[in-house]
């Protein structure tokens, strides 16, 4: 089969991706972009004048080849289809990023913020460009349908979203992973238990079959579709049963989607305790990335701490698949054996492997000096980027002695005298004292300017880890506009019988719960 | 009676009833073609997992296409048992789509006399979400549609 699709679809992608990136190296689209940073600056010109250069570059190329090249059975020709679908998915992606979302936040905001919440509307709903891309994606699939060309590139969009995962492993710190994997084993582990537990209880109480039980607790405990995909067989699970689950869980899934960033803030939760609220609560594992950005759109602590989460799940998912495969035997009265160790090799997620050799490499130094926290680094040399013309001068240095005198502890005094005689911050723990010296306001603003500076110009940010930064927000936002345009209705319709039932109030339990409990014990950082 | 039937079933309990009422309709010698619709929002039963190896994937896919490749032919056999026991001719089509499309397009490819089909389940009756029955489809049927009552 040829999988290569002679249509001018992607060359006119390609067209398109140039039109934007001229328009704005010209810019006669100025006038657009100024209304849509509603008076402020622009935040996405650079990206504006670069990424739709490249990309639309590529997508011409292969549009021409694709549309008037000659096509032969063939693994080239099966990867090389996938390029329409890809660049379909990133168009998409641009658009909602660079122009939809700023549209709606334009008019959100001209409707005033809302009530006391210090919020505007977009915000508090989290209409921001991952979930108007995952609804954009949504709307694609259920209305117009996704187009031939595009059917092989779309489903590549997974490799998004684990390249995204196996990419955000050089931003940990050992003591964040050591923090996050704690609590995330901790969680999970009660969490994804509990729920199966209680679902099987439920089950045996209502007498469905083991096979929907099975299927039902994994998809309901573990990590939604993915672990009803991975169950289904080994409880030989009925098509009707499997249909009930799925769309159980997808439609729970879309709806925490939008309701747990509304809820979070309103609740004000911090970035991590969201993060763990919604890796925890969450059924379906998409979901907990797209929840992640949409509370936290411009950043990427949230989706740091929920990612930690949702590769807990994963790993926690060959265990749940062994246990259930052994409970449905037992169950069944069957004698056949279930051959452990091809289960965990089959069912062992081999991304997680590039996560961990990612903050393997980050730990030696190799995209930043080793003592970087999320590509932020301290350094006081040539070598580690501090510039000589940063060091203080005369009349500053004169100043901060003039008001050493007003602080009133030796260690902070002790400080200023060896930022006085180098001329620079000299170490970390003084780097942490000087910033408590600015914000405690105690010296004058002057001062408070010279100790800032000197502040900043020994902290300095990773170049490839910004890099790994930029390209995560786009894998993500890339991988998940994709999975939105695999989300049907169709599917979504099928909820129903007793999967509905135990699923609504085994979903409705665990997130009340796990908010309750990350609220109590989480704290607001790590 | 009719000498070219057209029986449109997608596996739901409805569909029983219009077997029946197929076998009984056609005449004697005559022939029975079942026209039989995977609904296709079974291709978007591996929904938005990204979790799993393609290997997973592929299993998953796999054993839900032989698990209703064989309800699909258990439901074929019943009906060609009961035909033959008729002395029906017994032909079967089976298609994925959208069972009102495919019905549609079906229809026009031979000439039947009538078409059969099982009417929509009730809503207290648990079961899938896959209309085949439609205004659009009353529409555009070429020949005649007889609807069996829902089974009781």
């Amino acid at each position: 089969m040829v999988y290569t699709q002679k249509t001018p679809a992607l060359f006119i992608i390609g067209l398109i991706m140039l039109a934007i990136w001229l328009l704005t190296e010209n810019g006669l689209i100025a006038p657009v972009l100024d209304h849509l940073a509603a008076g402020k600056e622009y935040r996405y010109t650079d990206e504006l004048t670069t990424i739709p250069l490249y990309f639309g570059s590529i997508a011409t190329l292969f549009g021409v080849w694709h549309w008037l090249g000659a096509h032969k059975e063939g693994s080239w020709d099966f990867y090389s289809s996938s390029i329409a679908g890809g660049m379909f998915i990133l168009l998409i992606t641009m658009l909602v990023r660079w122009f939809i979302a700023p549209e709606i936040a334009v008019i959100g905001t001209s409707f005033g913020k809302i009530g006391d919440t210090g919020k505007y509307i977009h915000e508090l709903l989290g209409l921001n460009y991952v979930v108007l891309g995952i609804v954009t994606g949504i709307i694609i699939v259920n209305v117009f349908k996704i187009p031939e060309w595009a059917k092989n590139g779309v489903r590549l969009s997974r490799l998004g979203l684990k390249t995204g995962v196996i990419l955000l492993g050089a931003l940990y710190s050992a003591a964040e992973l050591k923090n996050l994997g704690g609590l995330s084993i901790l969680m999970i582990g009660f969490f994804v238990l509990g729920s199966v537990g209680i679902v099987l209880w439920i089950g045996a109480r209502r007498n469905i079959p083991n096979s929907m039980g099975g299927v039902l607790s994994a998809g309901m405990g573990v990590c939604g579709v993915s672990a009803t995909v991975a169950v289904a067989p080994v409880v030989q699970a009925k098509p009707v049963e499997i249909a009930y689950t799925i769309g159980t869980i997808l439609i729970w899934g879309v709806a925490c989607m939008f309701l747990f960033p509304i809820i979070g803030n309103l609740l004000g939760m911090s970035y991590v305790q969201f993060g763990a609220w919604a890796g925890t609560g969450i059924l379906n594992s998409a979901q907990v990335a797209g929840a992640a950005l949409a509370y936290q759109p411009d950043g990427i602590e949230t989706l740091m701490v929920a990612e930690i989460f949702n590769i807990t799940r994963v790993l926690i998912l060959p265990v749940i698949v062994l246990w259930l495969a052994m409970w449905y035997v037992k169950r069944e009265g069957h004698t056949t054996n279930v051959n452990v160790g091809s289960v965990v090799i089959a069912k062992f997620p081999v991304f997680v492997l590039g996560f961990i050799l990612m903050f393997a490499l980050s730990t030696t130094g190799i995209f930043a000096p080793a003592n970087h926290y999320q590509g932020k680094y301290f350094g006081n040399t040539v070598e580690q980027g501090f510039k000589q013309e940063n060091l203080l001068q005369p009349e500053q240095t004169l100043l901060i002695q003039s008001e050493a005198n007003k602080i009133q502890r030796n260690d902070y005094q002790a400080v200023l005298e060896r930022l006085v005689v180098n001329g620079k911050i000299m170490s970390i723990e003084d780097d942490t004292a000087v910033r408590g010296l600015i914000n405690a306001r105690t010296l004058s603003p002057q001062a408070n300017d010279i100790l800032t500076a000197a502040h900043q110009s020994v902290r300095h940010t990773a170049k490839k880890i910004e890099t790994f930064r930029q390209w995560i927000t786009w894998l993500f936002a890339f991988g998940l506009v994709g999975l939105g345009m695999q989300i049907t209705v169709g599917s979504m319709k099928q909820a129903g019988g007793q999967p509905a039932v135990i699923g609504g109030i085994v979903g409705f339990v665990k997130a009340a719960l796990s908010l309750i409990v990350v609220m109590l014990l989480v704290s607001e950082t790590v | 009676m009719f000498n070219h039937v057209l029986l449109a079933s997608h596996g739901t309990t409805g569909a029983k009833a219009a077997e029946n009422m197929a076998i009984s309709t056609c005449t004697k010698g005559g022939s029975l073609t079942h026209l039989f619709v995977v609904p296709e929002f079974w291709q978007g039963m591996t929904g938005d997992d990204w979790l799993n190896n393609g290997s997973t994937r592929d299993q998953f896919r796999q054993y839900l296409e032989t698990e209703l490749g064989k309800e699909v032919d258990e439901h074929c056999a019943r009906v060609s048992r009961a035909a033959k026991q008729q002395e029906l001719h017994y032909n079967k089509a089976i298609t994925l789509g959208e069972p009102e499309k495919v019905l549609i397009q079906y229809s026009k490819t031979q000439n039947f006399d009538l078409i059969i089909m099982g009417s929509p389940r009730p809503k207290s009756v648990e079961g899938l979400r896959s209309k085949m029955l439609t205004k659009n489809l009353t529409h555009c049927l070429p020949i005649p549609l007889l609807i069996a009552p829902y089974p009781r």
